[in-house]
């Protein structure tokens, strides 16, 4: 295979990962691919661009929210300048910009793998009881809200205690619902409206990654229990499970809606039931522990981002643990004053 | 009398026991992996309190005692 130069987003490996470095190394460790990562970094200080043994080269990049043009001659840029075969966008913010510019960036030769706008449009939280539903699972109670009236009678409707999250990011339990007033302000402030209102379900939080391929099937997924996690509720401990239930729901969900590309099912069981309490549109942070019980997720989506066929992974072991650490790097300040002052490593 | 969760455990010989299907793991001590061996085996309570006698130092009504504890604990974690 010739090689292929793959840029990858959120390679901001802190104490909050984004999942960048994970698809990465994931796609530098499949043997029947070549790759070469440009690393697409919004900030200087981003630890990936400094990981040069998973990322080759990497470049800043504007914000997909700041303007359309800033981004795409920026991506044009990269492609002329270094080489630009596909791009594996991680972050929610992004994704938008990516779908809608498919393909425009195709026509440049930059090739992703991402669902479509009404398949995006329909994981969205607002929209999640009814793909709960459809998928077999139990959705917890939620309202959409954009105000403090709604947000109250919604906590009167649900009852306490209850999630107040972000249309995109943040989630906070509030038990009162003076704490749900405080965290609807900060979510607003933060990150505009809505805000969602959401029963607080108890019980074991587990979640299934995997690829789509967009014809209704699913060449490869891993369910995962999270075992401990940070302060914000990144998975630092996990292992690997065989939930049937789970697992049915996933495929149930991708054969409805032809999902094409990266998922992330989250859900809480508890015991037989199991609640669906998002869906994100891409991997998380912690994809690489799908490559290391022998699935590939990112290689896998990389292969059908260039049109080839990809072969059904087989079935991983339950059992098999994940455990994040942390690390320390010295490097020379040139690397940081290259990034700052050229745009790129 | 048992379950299909049950039947899916996996004990070593430490008595390390993982749920596959929920990421739970738990230990137990000899006698604990001596019934849940024969749990997953299908074997009855009477059955199981036999195989202790033999194994362990213990009267029969002690055995059946420990098996019949043992039970209510595995339901108790809605193992059986």
């Amino acid at each position: 295979m010739d090689e292929i130069i793959v840029g990858v987003t959120g390679i901001n490996a802190s104490d909050n990962p984004a999942p960048g470095i994970g698809v990465a190394r994931s796609l530098k460790e499949d043997k029947g691919l070549k790759v070469k990562i440009a690393g697409l970094a919004y900030d200087a200080m981003e630890p990936g661009i400094y990981m040069d043994w998973f990322i080759d080269k990497s470049f800043l990049i504007p914000y997909p929210t700041a303007s359309y043009e800033a981004l795409m001659e920026r991506l044009l840029y990269i492609k002329q300048n270094f080489g630009l075969d596909v791009v594996v966008p991680t972050l929610d913010t992004e994704l938008p910009f990516f779908i809608k510019y498919r393909s425009e960036l195709e026509g440049y030769g930059i090739r992703t793998f991402l669902p479509s706008e009404e398949q995006f449009r329909l994981r969205s939280k607002e929209r999640l009881a009814a793909i709960a539903e459809q998928s077999g699972l139990q959705a917890p109670k939620q309202a959409v809200v954009t105000s403090y009236n709604e947000l109250t009678k919604a906590v009167q409707d649900i009852g306490l205690p209850v999630m107040v999250k972000g249309a995109l990011y943040k989630a906070y339990r509030a038990s009162t619902l003076e704490e749900s007033m405080a965290y609807f302000g900060k979510i607003v402030a933060q990150l505009g409206y809505p805000v969602i209102i959401q029963q607080a379900v108890t019980g074991e939080e587990m979640n299934v990654i995997g690829v789509g391929d967009g014809a209704g099937n699913v060449p490869g997924r891993v369910a995962v229990k999270k075992m401990s996690v940070t302060e914000s509720g990144k998975i630092w401990t996990g292992v690997t499970i065989l939930h049937p239930a789970l697992l049915e729901a996933t495929q149930r969900f991708v054969a409805m809606t032809r999902w094409r590309g990266a998922f992330e099912v989250e859900c809480i069981v508890d015991q037989e039931t199991v609640y669906l309490i998002e869906i994100n549109p891409r991997f998380p942070a912690w994809v690489y522990f799908a490559t290391g019980v022998g699935v590939n997720l990112p290689a896998m989506l990389l292969k059908q981002a260039l049109g080839e066929k990809v072969d059904v992974a087989g079935e991983y072991q339950a059992g098999k643990l994940y455990i994040r650490y942390t690390n320390e790097q010295v490097c020379d300040m040139a690397r940081f004053q290259n990034i700052v002052t050229r745009g790129e490593s | 009398m048992i379950n299909n969760r049950v039947a899916r455990l996996a004990v070593n010989e430490e008595g390390f026991v993982f749920d596959p299907q929920t990421g739970e793991s738990f230990t137990v001590n000899e006698t604990g992996k001596a019934i849940l061996k024969a749990l997953i085996e299908s074997k009855e309570k009477e059955a199981i309190a036999m195989t202790l006698t033999e194994q362990f130092e213990v009267s029969l009504s002690e055995a059946q005692t420990d098996v019949r504890d043992f039970i209510d604990h595995m339901r108790s974690y809605q193992l059986l």
